[in-house]
Parts: C-alpha cells; sequence; structure tokens
C-alpha cells in the first residue's frame, strides 16, 4: 500500500516538475510544498493535473474534490488517487 | 472523428430547422423593439425538450451527446430568427441544466430536471457581480455556514433571464480563505425569502431574453440547495462554461449559415450597373471570406463538441472555439449588413438585428481576451 503510494507520488512530482516547474531543484519540492495555496498551481494547472491523474490511473473527480483540501499537497494527492482506486 | 451526421442527427437538424421556421419567428421585429420575452414560444420550445437537449430521458431530457446537442442548437440558430430566444434557451441548458444534471442530487434532479428540460421552469445562471466580471471567481457574494445550511448576502448583475426566471444556480464563496474550493453551487428558488430581482437592463441586442440583478439579503438555504458538494463551484463553474462556449456558439454557426444565405440571395438578384452585384468581386470576395468563416466555425465547434467530456483538454478547445466563432459572427452579421447596403441597415431585413445580437457573443461566456488569455495559460505562457 505504502508503495503504491510512493508510485502516484513520484509520478505526480516528475508530471508538476516538467509541466509546471522546468529547471527548478526536484529537492525543492517536497511531499508536503502547498501547490495550491502557495501558488504552484493555479485553476488550469489544476485542471492539468487532474487530467493527468484521470488518464494515468483511470478513475474520475468530482468537482468538490478539485480544491485546496484534497490537492494541496503530494502527499494529499496520492492520498485521494489511492482511495478512489481502491474503491474502484 | 467522423463528422458526417448519422441519419437520426439529419432527422434532429430538420426537425428543430422545421418547428423553429414555423413556430418562432412570428412577430419577431415587434418582440424585439419591445423587448418582449415570449412565454409562449419557451413552452412550445420544451415541448421539443429543447431545453434539455443533454439531459438523459429518464430524467426528462432527449439523451443527445454534446455533438448531437451542438448540431441541435445549430439548428435551432439556422431557423430561428429570435437571436435572444436562441440566447435564452442557450443560457438556461448550458448554464444552468447542465450543473443541476451533472453534479446535482438525486432529490434535485427529481424536483428540478423535468421542468428545466420540458419548459416548466426556467433558470439564470447568477455569477457576474458589479464588481467582478471577467475575474469572476473575485465575486463578493458570501454564503456563511448558518445551523445545517447558509446564509447569503451578495448582488449577481447582468444574469440572462434573471427577471422571468423561477430558479437560480448561484455562486457564493463558502471558504474565502482557499485558493481553490473556495466557491460553491447553489440551486435556490425565486420565492425563497431574502431573494429578489433587482435592477432590469435595456441592452443593445438580444432584446427578447431579459437581463437583470440577482439580490440575496440575508438569505438563508438549507444542505439541500447546494450542488455538487461544498467547494465544488469552481470546477462546476468551468464545466457549465465548457459546455456554455461550446453549444451556445454551435447557434452562431446556424446564424452564419442563414446570414450566408441571405447574401447570397441578394448579391444575386441586387442589380447594379446592370448586372447582379455579386458579380462585382468586392461583393463576392466578402460572402467568400463569411462562407470560409462559417466552415471553419462548424468545424471547430463539431470538434469541441465531439470532444466534450472525453478530456479535460475541452476547456481548451471551448476558449478556441468560442473566441473564433464569437468574432466570426460579428464580421459575418457585418458583412450582412454592407452586402444588403441601405437595407442591411433597416429592421425589417433583419440584418440589423443580427448584428445588434451578434455582438454580446463576444462579451458573454468570458470576452474574447479571456478566452485568449486562457489559451495562452493552457501554452504556459500566462502564469
Amino acid at each position: 500500500m505504502a508503495d503504491r503510494q510512493n508510485e502516484i507520488t513520484t509520478a505526480t512530482k516528475a508530471f508538476i516538475l516538467k509541466e509546471f516547474l522546468p529547471g527548478e531543484d526536484p529537492d525543492e519540492l517536497l511531499d508536503t510544498t502547498p501547490l495550491l495555496s502557495g501558488g504552484i498551481l493555479d485553476s488550469i494547472s489544476t485542471v492539468k493535473l487532474v487530467g493527468f491523474l484521470e488518464d494515468t490511473y483511470g478513475i474520475e473527480f468530482q468537482a468538490h474534490e478539485i480544491s485546496e483540501d484534497h490537492l494541496d499537497t503530494l502527499q494529499l494527492v496520492a492520498q485521494l488517487v489511492q482511495e478512489k482506486l481502491g474503491s474502484s | 472523428m467522423d463528422f458526417a451526421f448519422t441519419e437520426e442527427q439529419q432527422v434532429l437538424r430538420d426537425e428543430i430547422v422545421r418547428f423553429a421556421r414555423a413556430e418562432l419567428n412570428g412577430d419577431i421585429e415587434a418582440r424585439d423593439r419591445e423587448g418582449v420575452f415570449p412565454h409562449e414560444l419557451w413552452k412550445r420550445c420544451g415541448e421539443m425538450k429543447l431545453q434539455g437537449l443533454p439531459v438523459p430521458e429518464g430524467l426528462g431530457g432527449v439523451g443527445l451527446d454534446a455533438l448531437s446537442t451542438a448540431i441541435a442548437l445549430e439548428a435551432l440558430g439556422y431557423g430561428c430568427r429570435d437571436g435572444g430566444l436562441v440566447f435564452a434557451v442557450c443560457a438556461h441548458l448550458l448554464a444552468c441544466v447542465i450543473p443541476v444534471w451533472k453534479h446535482g442530487s438525486p432529490e434535485q434532479h427529481a424536483r428540478y430536471l423535468p421542468g428545466l428540460a420540458g419548459g416548466g421552469l426556467i433558470a439564470v445562471n447568477g455569477m457576474t457581480e458589479p464588481g467582478s466580471g471577467s475575474d469572476a471567481f473575485a465575486m463578493s457574494t458570501r454564503a456563511e455556514a448558518d445551523g445545517d445550511g447558509f446564509r447569503l448576502h451578495g448582488t449577481k448583475t447582468f444574469s440572462s433571464n434573471g427577471p422571468v426566471a423561477d430558479v437560480a444556480v448561484v455562486y457564493a464563496v463558502t471558504a474565502p480563505e482557499k485558493k481553490l474550493g473556495r466557491i460553491t453551487a447553489f440551486l435556490i428558488e425565486k420565492d425563497t425569502p431574502g431573494f429578489s430581482s433587482g435592477q432590469t437592463f435595456h441592452k443593445m441586442g438580444l432584446h427578447t431574453c431579459p437581463i437583470g440583478e440577482l439580490v440575496f439579503e440575508d438569505c438563508h438555504v438549507g444542505p439541500e440547495t447546494v450542488i455538487g458538494g461544498v467547494g465544488g463551484g469552481e470546477t462546476i463553474f468551468a464545466q457549465s462554461m465548457e459546455w456554455e462556449r461550446i453549444c451556445l456558439v454551435a447557434g452562431h454557426v446556424g446564424t452564419m449559415q442563414r446570414l450566408l444565405e441571405q447574401a447570397v440571395e441578394h448579391a444575386r438578384t441586387r442589380q447594379a450597373s446592370g448586372r447582379p452585384i455579386g458579380r462585382f468581386q468586392a461583393v463576392s470576395h466578402r460572402i467568400a471570406d463569411m462562407k470560409v468563416r462559417l466552415e471553419a466555425a462548424r468545424l471547430l465547434t463539431y470538434r469541441a463538441a465531439w470532444r466534450l467530456g472525453r478530456s479535460r483538454e475541452s476547456a481548451l478547445d471551448a476558449s478556441i472555439t468560442k473566441l473564433f466563432a464569437s468574432e466570426a459572427l460579428v464580421d459575418s452579421a457585418l458583412d450582412t449588413v454592407r452586402i444588403l447596403g441601405g437595407s442591411g441597415y433597416m429592421a425589417e431585413y433583419e440584418a440589423e438585428r443580427a448584428l445588434r445580437d451578434a455582438v454580446g457573443g463576444v462579451l458573454y461566456s468570458g470576452t474574447s481576451d479571456v478566452q485568449r488569455n486562457i489559451i495562452a495559460r493552457w501554452l504556459g505562457l500566462l502564469g
């Protein structure tokens, strides 16, 4: 279970670094770095991230899940994706 | 992608064109002049379920996919010369019915969708505010938690269908400290205490679709009015704008087809210096440009509608389509006026009304410059 969560975190981190933080030091993006509240992701980049997660894992996000409460850190993202995978 | 019409789509298109021509165009000049919302015609559209085209049949609609919905609205824009009525149907369907259908509870579906899809109810979308238009999420309307419900304070403006609406899809801030997940969508009935209609506005075009304010003063609503969960407002609104920016401009495509036919007919029959004016290159090239705009807008619309719901990138498709088709309609309406000359400036030829109606299209649902900003942001150019 922890392996799966690590795998999701790693893939999500790689996507964010490539798409939104090109050239940034990967070590600066921690599992707890605030993505939305910290201004790394805006509304459109969040939609891109959600699209990546939906396409990669075959899941679907509800409207209220596309929010700071569920997507503000890599840790939260991985938890939500894993929950969805577990319930699918 | 194959955009050849299926037999069902062809029948649907033909049926809507026939209905619109026969039922929706009477007295249009007077209606436009007097700014009258045609309640009876709204009901006739409801009998055809035009207000519920993509809603599943079990919930009161027709159950069309997004591409077929666009084809149907293109047919409405082609057959119906009342641009205000077409706009009223589209604003109701795309900005109100879609959020209720896609994100509403089973109770909301049962209570509202049959009426919304069948013309028994009129809905208004409450988003724009006096202090926030293009930056819609910078709204000041608040919904504060109160018991198990919410208490709304604020004013929405430029709300199409507002003065005649029975229910409102209203967006309000529930978590001001957040950057995303700060807004919640509500479905609120007109007679809810604390909810009233404010000022109505006179506008340049779309006269048969009334527009006005929605005022919320200490308006208490229960938890059953929330659409799609607390904090889902931004995503729900964004999805409704994808539908609107794609399927509303499908109506523009139909209007452009009608204007092109009007311009060609005039250019073939109107004589100047002993020959039809269409023989003059200045006129024929203008009409050729109208044809190019029409076909490009149609292809963009069909492609975007086909992708709607298949990819999160349909938000980008929607902005591209809306930007191009709304600007194309203004250009083609103005070209029609130019080709018709003095007649084009007269109300009875209806090209001047088409032009006035078209101008709204580069403003509502996000201005053309907002669409350019969205496209640029999708390309990673603006932060």
